[in-house]
């Protein structure tokens, strides 16, 4: 964990830089809401932490964390038919606002290792991005019951997974990984595996679990905005889309 | 720059290692006021009403209609709008103004109103009306009762120690969901080792809830959920109505049930509506109260690191633990979730709760140690217990804990593993070894304890379920495995929900399996020398910590 936090924090400062610039790009671009409150947002960026600053920024008027992305002409995910396959359903802001989870793994690698997890174990993958829910179990539960064999993983893009089986109840899971912090890829790869394990029928003994008892305190804020984020690009008519490849 | 030493020792202090950021309203990151909360109003025509706090009735999401249905008193509406919010707050803190004549007064306010009177009130002011407002007259206390494995023998060994220390409550919840029949059946059984009485539930999937209630594996629940937006309800599948059908659910069957909700819940599912954390917690509280049930777990709960991460966050957070009280709402208190990485942050947070006392304090303190918190650690956990004892001590308050000897922790937790083998034994569920159980009766958490075969247990506890395995299976494996006393326990348990009396506002059993409850029991605080006071018995046990100086050995 230790080695990670430098790696985190060199990002987060990079997000919010980053940010202050898209705040006041949204602020100008967009015409809607409440955008044409006063424009302080993103004058102010912090540096350093410690010192007090004397004022806080002011973000009033700051509607949005990054401009929507248009998903104009992309191609609706089908039903599967396929008795073999697992469906990945990534989150909406996966690879286009987001491109490492919130413990600063990329997405890249987290998707390459879920899909070579699933592979290991004879069966194959689909990746499709949802647009309709940031829910990480509801994104679980429409990839399961997009799939073939009726078992489906959702990733948000800060990292939280959920393995799920198309006839559960929507809050309940075959497996759970609420702590995304605490995530490497050899897990995302045992992921993959599990989820491939349950579509053969195995008995299958889930990842052990893991528990900071410190996360919400680190990082609950951060998840937060990951997850403001991720909800902001929602595009419920496009419901899910096939992302396989698509960057 | 070259850098400050002292700020460098600042900068490495712990509690800079927590999440702070700056409020922001647009995206709900506002604690007690947002500038778009709406301003108070009410209109009443024919018995309904059609105006809620600048809304007219047809513009009414389903949250304004639920609560002008079925959640203020039309009858006072007029009359309490009337009153001027700062005149509220200040009878709220008044020692001459009793707490039935608050009730009625708040009966016919709205949720704006509500937000308006709590921003009268200072930090102590909410303490002094909470001292007044909690429903009971003695406070409480509840457990989480959790580990990394689901190992059920350290389930039902911490349960026994937790009873023991004095929690009345316990709450218990999974790693892997599906372990959810064995960790509550071994919380049943450990729970009733420590002290006769206890409630017990178990935090999961609400459709697995319930049916563990029914089958009387849980004698109680709290994890039904509630939100501040329509559309944080709606992602989840859900509205108050869904809500209140649920809480019928549960109270068709004898069961006493309290609602979820708590600051920065919606702020995290990004559907805030730009409204203070504040309004929007004074709106679940309001649906809690319309949807009939007795009770609230309130306090930010799993969100308290958005709401403490904001100016005046631990401020709203006793506020709306007040709110809770003012509607005459059981209250546990939360307390159950770690947000700070400072000791002096996060005790500085309990006080607000442990000084003037609440229906449960803390809505889980962690009874084992924080790293097999499945809640993903709690406030204080089982190395805070000594401290804890300390406190009630030094202050003479009673935060529902006392002080045990290591000679009791031993046998109970003997005891319990020992229940719970035979119990499993006499169901044909997996085995647990004779090893197991020594290893968790000395165990300070699951790193001490063995390996268990989870695959098989996995299959064992769908089997259950598929068998249809009750409360009274379990009663029965006790008594014909020798266990006669602890199977009365828990027959007695089963019964209350025939009784029927431990469903009243903020009850729970003391070791003769007798409610107490803000009905038979209710809190009478009106200034010095009311209410309750730390004396008698309870104070002898407070006053006995471990580790006092022997003077006649010294």
């Amino acid at each position: 964990m230790e080695v990670n936090e430098q790696l985190i924090r060199a990002i987060t400062e990079a997000v919010v830089r980053q940010l202050h610039a898209d705040g006041a790009q949204a602020g100008r671009n967009s015409g809607i809401g409440q955008a044409s409150g006063p424009q302080a947002a993103g004058s102010a960026p912090r540096s350093g932490s410690g010192s007090g600053q004397g004022v806080t920024q002011s973000l009033a008027g700051k509607t949005r964390m990054r401009p929507k992305h248009s998903y104009e002409g992309a191609e609706r995910a089908k039903q599967g038919t396929d008795p073999k396959e697992v469906v990945i359903g990534v989150g909406a802001a996966f690879q286009t606002e987001i491109n490492a989870t919130i413990g600063g793994i990329p997405l890249d690698d987290v998707l390459r290792n879920v899909k070579a997890g699933i592979e290991e174990e004879g069966m194959t993958s689909r990746v499709v991005k949802v647009l309709d829910t940031s829910d990480v179990c509801f994104m679980a539960l429409q990839s399961a019951k997009l799939s073939g064999s009726g078992i489906g993983i959702g990733i948000q893009s800060k990292g939280t997974t959920v393995i799920h089986q198309k006839d559960l109840y929507p809050l309940t899971n075959l497996e759970l990984f609420p702590q995304a912090p605490l995530m490497d890829l050899e897990t995302y790869r045992k992921i993959g595996k599990n989820a491939a394990k349950y579509v053969k029928g195995e008995k299958v003994t889930p990842i052990e679990c893991t528990n900071d008892p410190m996360v919400r305190a680190k990082y609950q804020v951060k998840a937060a905005l990951m997850h403001i984020i991720e909800t902001e690009q929602l595009d419920p008519d496009k419901g899910m889309i096939v992302w396989e490849g698509a960057r | 720059m070259r850098r400050s030493k002292r700020i460098e020792a600042l900068d490495a202090r712990a509690v800079n290692k927590d999440g702070f950021i700056d409020e922001w309203p647009e995206m709900g990151f506002v604690a007690m006021h947002s500038p778009y909360d709406p301003k108070p109003s009410v209109s009443v025509e024919n018995g309904v009403i059609t105006e809620l706090d600048g809304k007219k009735r047809a513009d009414f999401d389903f949250l304004d209609q639920f609560i002008a249905d079925y959640a203020i008193r039309i009858d006072r509406a007029q009359q309490s709008m009337a009153m001027p919010s700062l005149e509220i707050a200040r009878k709220i803190v008044d020692i001459q103004t009793s707490r039935k004549e608050i009730l009625e007064i708040i009966s016919g306010i709205t949720p704006a109103k509500m937000v308006e009177v709590i921003n009268y009130l200072n930090v102590v002011e909410m303490m002094m009306g909470m001292q007044k407002m909690r429903a009971r007259k003695v406070p409480g206390n509840q457990a989480h009762i959790t580990n990394l494995k689901d190992d059920p023998v350290q389930i039902a060994a911490d349960a026994a120690e937790g009873a023991l220390r004095g929690f009345s409550e316990e709450e218990t919840t999974t790693g892997v969901a599906r372990y959810a029949p064995f960790n509550a059946i071994a919380l049943l059984i450990g729970s009733q080792v420590g002290r006769k009485g206890v409630l017990t539930q178990c935090a999961v999937e609400e459709a697995t809830e319930l049916e563990l209630g029914i089958r009387g594996l849980t004698t109680y629940a709290e994890t039904l959920s509630v939100y501040g937006t329509e559309k944080v309800f709606i992602d989840g599948d859900d509205t108050p109505y869904s809500k209140a059908f649920l809480n019928a659910a549960y109270a068709s069957r004898g069961l006493k049930v309290r609602f979820t909700s708590g600051a920065g819940s919606e702020v995290l599912m990004g559907s805030s509506e730009r409204k203070s954390m504040l309004y929007l917690e004074c709106r679940c509280l309001y649906v809690t109260k319309g949807a009939g049930t007795q009770g609230i777990q309130n306090g930010s709960v799993s969100c308290v690191g958005v709401a403490a991460g904001v100016p005046a966050g631990i401020r709203e957070i006793m506020g709306e633990n007040l709110v809770a009280a003012l509607l005459g709402l059981e209250c546990a208190s939360s307390n159950d979730q770690s947000f700070s990485n400072s000791d002096m942050r996060r005790t500085a947070r309990t006080m607000l709760q442990f000084m003037p006392g609440t229906d449960f304090i803390f809505s889980g303190y962690a009874a084992e140690p924080n790293y097999d918190n499945m809640f993903a650690g709690s406030n204080f956990d089982a190395e805070d217990f000594d401290d804890y004892n300390v406190l009630q001590r030094d202050m003479q308050v009673d935060g529902g804990l006392r002080p045990v000897t290591e000679e009791e922790v031993i046998r109970v937790r003997r005891e319990a593993g020992k229940a719970v083998q035979a119990v499993f034994k006499y169901l044909g569920l997996t085995e647990v070894t004779d090893e197991q159980v020594e290893a968790v009766t000395y165990a300070h958490g699951s790193k001490d304890t063995l390996k268990r075969d989870v695959a098989s247990d996995l299959m064992a506890a769908d089997d259950l379920m598929k068998r249809g395995i009750t409360g009274v299976d379990v009663v029965k494996a006790l008594a014909e495995s020798g266990f006669v006393d602890l199977a009365e326990s828990i027959l007695n348990m089963l019964k209350q929900r025939v009784i029927g009396d431990y469903m009243h506002t903020a009850a729970i059993l003391d070791e003769h399996f007798q409610v107490m409850s803000g009905v038979n029991t209710p809190n009478d605080y009106m200034g010095p020398g009311t209410g309750y006071r730390v004396t008698g018995q309870r104070w002898e046990e407070i006053k006995a910590i471990p580790h006092r100086i022997d003077v006649n050995e010294f």
